[in-house]
């Protein structure tokens, strides 16, 4: 994102009729008078790419609009010695584009890569994606196994929040009215690891996940897995960590996993439902034959 | 409220709510209608424009958030005196048949020739593929857009 904010800096603020329902803080301390003063009353809008979807032809109902797109320091992507901290207002087209997310979380930007469209990914958030809490948000998958967690600021303070404890429900998340989500903290991780991304849809672009899966191995020095996230995205009420497919692949040599064992496993423990975009038998179907494909490619790497 | 934009190089001061879209604004205030409304819910790519040097739906965004913006719709490639050479080879390679869809298409076609003046066909399928043409005439939108890499590399393009 460019920063519009500071082009604008010298210009009067928005004024006139209803600039009382539109409100856009160009400061966490701004952000922070706002949420006090109008606690309750804010819808609030990132990419807008899911929001003006939703509420399309009653976007007039909307009495407060709390728009995040002016904070520049929640457009930042910062690199610590152990971790990465990436505001939520970063689009799914900086992470994309971007050769240290490509280095240190490559399942990230393949998920980011396969956001939609370009329209969509230019505009879309990683924090909008989280909140929207969608079972088939792309991103969902590839931050839960690379460990995320999520800064939770509101005008009472901030927390933080492992991204695995996040997800409640199909839409739902622990979010209470008023808390926002800041950043989102990735450890780094030292050892070698590899991972996978395979979304299936009924096109490439434009098309929400009918399933969808993320896989990240980490090896020690002896090239034993010591640790393994497994993550299936569009096959439960939320993106769902497979810990018995983790396990089974843990303390093993990459040429030791047993792949068509664990791709039943992951058929066997999503809970997936017949919609729209798929049916509950085809996703268990999908499910074993994606976790095959990735693992083939986590293998291959 | 009242919000300051260029458009197409132009300076504007426009008036609008906060629900307004910039789509309505830039077709009902601005009267450029040559930007399309489709499915209203960023899956057709007719309302693409560039904005702040990114393809985004019109639809999909609030008007008050191109406050202080530089937008860029058909009207400011080229006009009938003197044709953007997509403009040009769409309509040479007869990539254009109801064209409902075109003005979307030539600005997603126009971002990404700017990034890859040597795209191939795999570029352009997914620089394109928020855009969708229901004459289904996307093998000739192919052929313009390489048609039109090519004219703007022999020098088509100054003053645009």
């Amino acid at each position: 994102m460019k920063r519009q904010s500071k082009n604008v800096k010298n210009k009067p603020e928005i004024s006139g009729k209803d600039s009382d329902k539109y409100f856009r803080p160009e400061s966490k301390e701004e952000l922070i008078k706002i949420l006090e003063k109008h606690d309750g009353e804010l819808t609030v809008i990132a990419g807008g790419t899911d929001l003006l979807v939703a509420n399309y032809k009653n976007l007039y109902k909307i009495e407060k609009w709390l728009d995040l797109n002016w904070l520049d320091s929640f457009k930042e992507i910062k690199f610590f010695d152990d971790k990465v901290e990436i505001g939520s207002m970063v689009t799914h087209q900086r992470l994309a584009k971007l050769d240290q997310i490509k280095e240190h979380f490559p399942v990230i930007q393949e998920a980011a890569i396969d956001v939609g469209s370009p329209q969509i990914r230019s505009r879309g958030t990683i924090g909008g994606n989280i909140v929207t809490s969608s079972p088939a948000g792309d991103l969902l998958p590839p931050l839960l196994v690379y460990d995320a967690k999520l800064k939770i600021i509101s005008k009472d303070g901030e927390k933080i929040v492992d991204a695995n404890e996040f997800f409640t429900g199909p839409k739902q998340n622990v979010l209470e009215s008023g808390e926002l989500v800041e950043k989102i903290i990735l450890p780094l991780e030292d050892n070698e690891s590899r991972g996978a991304w395979v979304k299936i849809g009924k096109r490439k672009a434009l098309v929400i996940s009918s399933i969808s899966l993320a896989l990240n191995l980490v090896f020690n020095d002896n090239k034993e897995i010591m640790d393994a996230k497994f993550c299936v995205g569009s096959a439960a009420p939320v993106p769902l960590r497979i810990e018995k497919a983790e396990q089974n692949l843990k303390n093993k040599k990459i040429k030791k996993i047993n792949i068509e064992e664990v791709a039943q496993i992951v058929s066997d423990e999503i809970s997936p439902i017949d919609d729209i975009r798929g049916t509950a038998d085809y996703r268990r179907k999908v499910a074993f034959n994606i976790t095959k494909s990735a693992l083939q490619e986590v293998i291959n790497q | 409220m009242k919000i300051r934009l260029t458009v197409n190089g132009e300076k504007r001061e426009v008036d609008v709510k906060p629900e307004t879209r910039l789509l309505d604004l830039i077709r009902d205030d601005l009267g450029l209608t040559g930007t399309k409304e489709g499915c209203g819910k960023g899956e057709c790519g007719a309302c693409t424009v560039i904005m702040n040097n990114k393809v985004v739906a019109s639809c999909l965004v609030l008007a008050p958030q191109a406050d202080g913006a530089d937008i860029k719709t058909i009207e400011g490639l080229g006009g009938k005196d003197k044709l953007h050479p997509l403009q040009q080879s769409f309509i040479e390679k007869g990539a254009v048949q109801c064209g409902f869809c075109i003005p979307g298409m030539i600005m997603s076609s126009k971002k990404l020739l700017d990034e890859n003046i040597n795209p191939t066909d795999e570029d352009i399928k997914r620089g394109l593929s928020g855009n969708i043409c229901r004459c289904t005439g996307y093998v000739k939108i192919i052929d313009a857009v390489k048609d039109a890499a090519h004219k703007i590399k022999s020098g088509g393009e100054e003053n645009v």
